[in-house]
């Protein structure tokens, strides 16, 4: 004989979800230890260059080192985002659920920022022992690359929902890597970059947080003006493209 | 709780392709599932099961006409639907990261439920799939049957009101199959509703209460597994081989389809010694068999095909 359940009712929340699927994705990324450990490969390489090519350049580079794991961790959302939904149709298990699209795309994002802390942790004591940075350096570290983090993250989720193939990812995923990441100066001096490309310099997140922390270092020149526009900048972009990836995250459950 | 699960009313999805022709995967469907039913939805592939079963679950817009889970209208108030549903993707993977055990608890606990049922219910899932062996293990490590079933062991272990399962048992053996298609009845009498889509006959047979055959976007028929098998056109399917036989020869006795060398008769019980009498006649091995839903499905397919 048939029994009669009553039907579930849920409060809306805006976050339901959350904190269950990011300890989901945090022990997805915790098994994948080996690619946690190589993480920061390119950085490290790139560290001892410096060391022989141009030691001056060590602070420099070192703490844009920490800028541009946290901006090549938004990167891991990209694949992991896209890989979640074109290899494995997870995304159609999770998003048909009382979980909310929001807290898909957060608890996604934030399993992989806190898996990678780890190595980026080993740069930061590193810089600790090695650099001697002002105090203000220290506070707004933080905030500076979790805004990076936010702005990579949430352009990743947003762009690993426009393909249906990984392959046609990876090329999209390189050029966002190297466009912010490598090419403007995150690890080397913002002053070396021609006047004419300055703003917009300042106003990519990478290199933007770069800058500010080569003038906690006393390593570039901003000006006052230059300052606040870069910090503006940086929280408009961090915030703005959060908020941009969660009505993003929502518009896109109804095409998954 | 309602009578009615689900409702769809003339629904229609058209993709836009970019730089080529739009491609109607859903022209007009309707169809009903009452509260507890198992239904089955069967089609060839691309014949719009699985665009079908987004819409209904919340992962698709349809381009007009509405569906209803429980009276709430996909389109509009999805989110009053997901707490109703649970789904297997077509294709659909566990985390390769995570063992069966890990992927159904912490689905279950990001469904909100408590950790206390969360961890009984996915051990009796587990159970009920037969996983117990492998549910420690990650799932990069287990075979592509062991994954579906984990993928499947998930979604019954969630209990909603209303499963959507897209091929369910993709690649699983018989045996877990029919460990499957326990666990699905005994949800459905604990009040539970499944509707699935397979391309095994049997399973649909076996498994669905009543059963919409779908092509190119459109209901053909529906009906009990039986009831299809009586619009045939007979209940006992005589194969005639060797020798081509002639299909005129047999036409009195009911529909023919060549298959190869064989003729295919579905006819009434009460004409099988007629029919015997002449392929003893005309020297035609014969073998006689009841009609089955996979000759329903064919005949009814084809019939649309002819037409086309």
């Amino acid at each position: 004989m048939r029994s009669e359940p009553a039907l579930p009712t849920l409060p809306p929340a805006l976050f339901r979800g959350l904190g269950a699927f990011f300890a989901t994705e945090l022990r997805v990324q915790l098994h994948e230890r080996m690619a946690i450990v190589t993480s920061i490969t390119v950085q490290v390489v790139l560290l001892i260059f410096v060391r022989i090519l141009a030691p001056g350049l060590w602070s420099v580079a070192l703490f844009g080192a920490v800028i541009f794991s946290f901006f090549t961790l938004g990167q891991r959302v990209l694949n992991e985002a896209a890989y979640i939904r074109v290899d494995h149709r997870l995304n159609q298990l999770y998003l048909a659920s009382p979980l909310t699209p929001e807290s898909y795309f957060l608890g996604l994002s934030l399993g992989v920022l806190v898996a990678y802390l780890l190595p980026i942790g080993v740069l930061v004591a590193v810089a600790v022992v090695t650099v001697p940075a002002p105090a203000i350096l220290w506070v707004a570290l933080p905030f500076l690359a979790l805004a990076v983090f936010a702005f990579s993250a949430s352009i990743g989720y947003i762009v690993s929902t426009q393909f249906r193939d990984m392959r046609a990812i990876w090329s999209y995923a390189s050029l966002l890597y190297n466009f912010f990441g490598v090419l403007p100066p995150v690890f080397y001096p913002v002053g070396d970059v021609p006047s004419a490309v300055r703003v917009p310099v300042l106003l990519l997140p990478p290199s933007g947080a770069s800058a500010l922390l080569q003038s906690f270092l006393g390593t570039a020149h901003l000006t006052g003006g230059e300052v606040a526009l870069t910090t503006l900048a940086l929280a408009v972009e961090s915030v703005g493209a959060l908020v941009l990836a969660m009505i993003w995250a929502r518009r896109t459950v109804q095409e998954a | 709780m309602p009578d009615t699960a689900l409702v769809a009313e003339d629904v229609r999805k058209v993709y836009r392709i970019r730089g080529g022709p739009d491609v109607v995967a859903l022209d007009g469907v309707s169809l009903t599932v009452r509260s507890g039913e198992r239904v089955g939805l069967l089609g060839r592939n691309g014949a719009g099961k699985t665009t079908f079963l987004k819409i209904a679950s919340t992962l698709l817009r349809p381009t007009s006409g509405t569906v209803t889970v429980f009276g709430h209208d996909v389109g509009t108030v999805p989110e009053r639907v997901r707490p109703l549903i649970a789904v297997v993707p077509q294709e659909g993977k566990p985390f390769f990261h995570l063992t069966p055990r890990e992927q159904v608890y912490t689905y279950l606990c990001a469904r909100g439920i408590d950790r206390a049922t969360a961890r009984s219910r996915t051990a009796e899932a587990i159970g009920q799939m037969g996983l117990e062996e492998v549910a420690d293990r990650l799932s990069i490590t287990l075979s592509g049957g062991q994954r579906q079933r984990t993928m499947v062991a998930t979604v019954i272990a969630t209990e909603a009101p209303l499963l959507f399962l897209d091929e369910p048992t993709i690649g699983m053996d018989p045996f877990a199959r029919r460990a499957v298609w326990a666990s699905l009845r005994r949800l459905t009498q604990r009040g539970s509703t499944i509707l699935l889509t397979t391309h095994y006959l049997d399973e649909a047979e076996a498994l669905s209460e009543r059963l919409y055959i779908v092509e190119r976007g459109t209901v053909l028929t529906a009906g009990t597994a039986e009831a299809l098998k009586r619009g045939v056109g007979g209940t006992v399917r005589v194969s005639l081989t060797g020798g081509r036989p002639a299909s005129a020869l047999f036409a009195t006795f009911g529909e023919g389809v060549a298959d190869g060398d064989t003729l295919h008769v579905v006819t009434q019980p009460e004409r099988l010694n007629e029919i015997l009498a002449l392929a003893t006649r005309e020297r035609l091995p014969a073998t006689v068999g009841p009609v089955t839903l996979e000759e329903a499905f064919l005949r009814a397919v084809g019939r649309s095909i002819d037409e086309e």
